[in-house]
């Protein structure tokens, strides 16, 4: 008998750890279930909720549109040009628009798109009409929607596009493809079967939108599940509209949760070939291919180069003088960190657990098995369909039942809520990678005795170290630049960043604002290239 | 007729590397090229293709030189060890790409489509996606398309690597009659030397950048 089937401490801790989290949803669910039962209050409106319903389900689908249509032609036009001067830092960028603080690109929208913004500034200077206030409204929802999203499509269709075999493109140009029969027979393939799955995350993003919709809707018509919830619970302090808010919200969200982990099912695995064969484009179309490139990198880049040139005149001495500031940043620094390791551990146990049931070296194959792997699985991605104020009212709630003042609890529920949020994305960087090593290494490690920390010293964490430098930076930044968790439980005591910005932005403080928003980009920025360079060692050496 | 003349290439990558090529194929011959992993055998037929372009050195087909030309315009075709399909497409389209890119056949197309997957022996399956065939049988497909295209010239890149050892076979002994039958000069990287001694009427090894001819 293997000495590695032997019960092991990561398959305990793994599934613990999951039932914990399992608990933990049904908790929030079961909070929200009743905490609108018999309370003296008045019915929730439904006719409301079934308005914002559908004007959430209107914005999400349309910005999911627009964002498909631009990443795709994007990453179609950087995979035929590939000498495009920068491709690499644009390409680069983009991966960033997953973690940018949404605060900090609304406010370079503003900058840029707002009524005495650059744009309006720029037309009025040559007489043209400009675009007023347009960035307020469905426009301005839209357009952040698409800035945050394109990228992120743009960056993952190119990764697929650089998956087509090199033998592939050299059977169609030595077949002689035009264009369009080069995208039908060669491009679509490679795109068609992760569209689906990306439509339905655009989506489920943009759906669960809660810091653009606050900022940008400028009017209660506007108004998403999220921003209602929050209206529902700091306004009108009616938690059972809140509530029934929540549940409209979990509905869609769980059922759009099944629909994308039933297309990621179909996905193939990517495997980025190492060098593509480049193919000559005729004239007309690299003009085209590189204006799409070169007005996208335009389009990008502005928010973002004017939350540097609004921030940089701002008084950064007045700001660390201001005991609120450097509470605010060191919360957030210090939710972060803590964010980030405890969701790299909770990832790394769950996939090692995983990892240890798919493998017969390991695991006797019993009839127990799939039912543990099914709980492992749905413990990290079940919090993909618990959007973040949901979370919170549900971490509200059950606070309000254990202690006399929530608030206390106030750092507890953000750092829970963070972890939470990151852990699906985390999951599925770290399962592959640490699956993939155990297939490849189990045998040797298993017959040379190697277990415990000693392999995971010498075998899976040289093995996977890029992936958890990757995740460790992810989550971080998906901590530090979160508003909507910190919006319920926020106070004059208790801030984050993000939320100290919001509060910036709605008193009109706009240096301080901008002074706070180029710091939030610079941290972001930094932790998001530097700390995966960080983990990034002898791995292929 | 294939003929290779002082056919330079230089490879800037990881390690610089400097080819040189000199090969001949006769109409209805094979001819093998051998040589160790990264030693160029698949530069050469890339460079004959016209995916790479040559420093120097001449390709000519038919006496006429084709480096000038686009890899569409290459009196060429060529057959990798894998991925040579769509695999979306039915075989029968797949083989159709060969004659008509746009897959709006004529009736002579279609009969000259069949006719190929006939000559392959894949005719029953013409309808089937080109993913749910076996790996031998998606080679079949590939050949069948080389077939339908009519060029002098076949390249093959290690054509039969991924196949099982029957497989391989079958496959040698169609492309020699395919390479007998239409009097094409075909140049085949292999490393398998059961390949070579059923296949090859001339040997040619590659070994520091140079070609060498052992048969």
């Amino acid at each position: 008998m293997y000495t590695a089937r032997k019960p092991s401490w990561t398959l305990w801790g793994g599934t613990g750890t999951s039932l914990a989290l399992l608990c933990l949803a049904a908790g929030i669910f079961w909070t929200l279930w009743t905490a609108g039962r018999g309370q003296e209050t008045v019915e929730p409106d439904v006719a409301y909720i079934g308005a914002v319903l559908w004007f959430t389900l209107f914005q999400a689908a349309a910005s999911t549109v627009l964002s498909l249509a631009l990443g795709l032609a994007v990453a179609w036009s950087l995979t035929y040009q590939r000498r495009f001067p920068g491709r690499r830092q644009l390409i680069a960028l983009m991966s960033l628009s997953m973690v940018l603080p949404t605060l900090v690109v609304v406010l370079g929208l503003i900058t840029v798109l707002g009524r005495q913004g650059w744009l309006n500034s720029l037309f009025g200077s040559i007489g043209v009409p400009g675009i007023g206030s347009a960035i307020y409204g469905f426009g301005g929802i839209l357009t952040a929607h698409v800035f945050l999203n394109a990228p992120f499509v743009a960056r993952l269709l190119l990764q697929r596009l650089d998956t087509v075999p090199v033998e592939r493109l050299k059977l169609g140009r030595s077949l002689g493809l035009s264009t369009w029969q080069r995208f039908r027979f060669i491009d679509w393939p490679a795109l068609a079967s992760s569209l689906p799955g990306l439509c339905v995350t655009v989506f489920l993003l943009c759906f669960t939108s809660f810091a653009v919709v606050l900022t940008l809707g400028g009017s209660p018509r506007f108004n998403t599940l999220e921003v209602a919830i929050y209206e529902a619970i700091k306004l009108e302090f009616d938690i059972r509209q809140a509530v029934a808010l929540s549940l409209a919200q979990l509905g869609v969200c769980g059922a759009l949760v099944v629909a994308a982990s039933a297309f990621r099912s179909q996905d193939r695995s990517l495997s980025v070939v190492a060098e593509r064969m480049p193919w000559p484009e005729s004239s007309p179309l690299r003009l085209l291919q590189l204006s799409v490139i070169s007005i996208f990198t335009l389009v990008y880049t502005a928010p973002l180069l004017a939350v540097l040139t609004d921030g940089l005149p701002a008084d950064f001495a007045a700001l660390m003088s201001q005991p609120v500031f450097v509470r605010a940043l060191m919360t957030s620094l210090i939710l972060a960190t803590l964010s980030s390791a405890i969701t790299l551990t909770v990832a790394l146990l769950i996939s090692g657990a995983r990892h240890r049931l798919a493998s017969p070296l390991h695991t006797r194959q019993t009839r127990f098995v799939p039912v543990v792997t099914s709980l492992l699985t749905v413990s990290g991605t079940i919090y993909l369909a618990i959007p973040s104020l949901v979370m919170a009212l549900g971490f509200f709630l059950i606070a309000r039942k254990l202690a006399a003042d929530v608030y206390v609890l106030a750092p507890l529920a953000l750092l829970l809520a963070n972890v939470l949020m990151a852990l699906p994305f985390a999951l599925v960087i770290i399962y592959p990678a640490l699956h993939k090593a155990g297939l490849k290494h189990d045998r040797v490690a298993i017959s040379l005795g190697l277990s415990g920390f000693p392999r995971w010293r010498w075998v899976d964490f040289p093995a996977i170290r890029a992936e958890i430098g990757f995740v460790a930076a992810l989550s971080f930044c998906f901590s530090f630049g979160d508003l909507g968790v910190i919006s319920v439980f926020g106070n004059r005591g208790f801030s984050t960043l993000p939320w100290l910005l919001y509060q910036k932005m709605g008193s009109y403080r706009t240096t301080e604002a901008a002074g706070i928003a180029l710091i939030l980009l610079v941290i972001t920025f930094i932790v998001f290239f530097v700390v995966p360079g960080c983990f990034k060692g002898k791995r292929d050496a | 007729m294939l003929e290779v003349t002082a056919l330079r290439y230089r490879h800037n990558g990881a390690v610089t590397a400097e080819y040189r090529y000199d090969l001949e194929v006769g109409a209805g011959q094979i001819a093998c090229l051998t040589g160790k992993s990264g030693s160029g055998k698949s530069t050469c037929l890339d460079l004959i293709a016209g995916f790479l372009q040559p420093h120097s050195g001449q390709v000519r087909i038919d006496k006429t030189n084709i480096l000038t030309l686009a890899p569409e315009h290459r009196p060429l075709t060529i057959l990798f060890q894998s991925h040579n399909l769509f695999d979306h497409l039915s075989a029968a389209q797949n083989v159709a790409l060969g004659t008509n890119t746009s897959l709006k056949l004529t009736d002579n197309e279609k009969r000259d489509v069949q006719s190929a997957l006939d000559r392959v022996g894949l005719l029953p399956l013409a309808g089937q996606r080109a993913g749910q065939l076996s790996g031998g049988e998606q080679q079949r497909v590939a050949l069948a398309r080389c077939l339908i295209r009519e060029r002098p010239v076949l390249l093959l890149d290690e054509p039969f690597g991924a196949l099982d050892r029957e497989t391989r076979a079958d496959m040698i002994v169609l492309v020699r009659k395919i390479v007998s039958e239409q009097s094409l000069a075909a140049l085949m990287v292999t490393h398998d030397f059961n390949e070579l001694d059923k296949a090859a009427d001339r040997h040619y090894e590659l070994s520091d950048g140079c070609i060498q001819r052992l048969k």
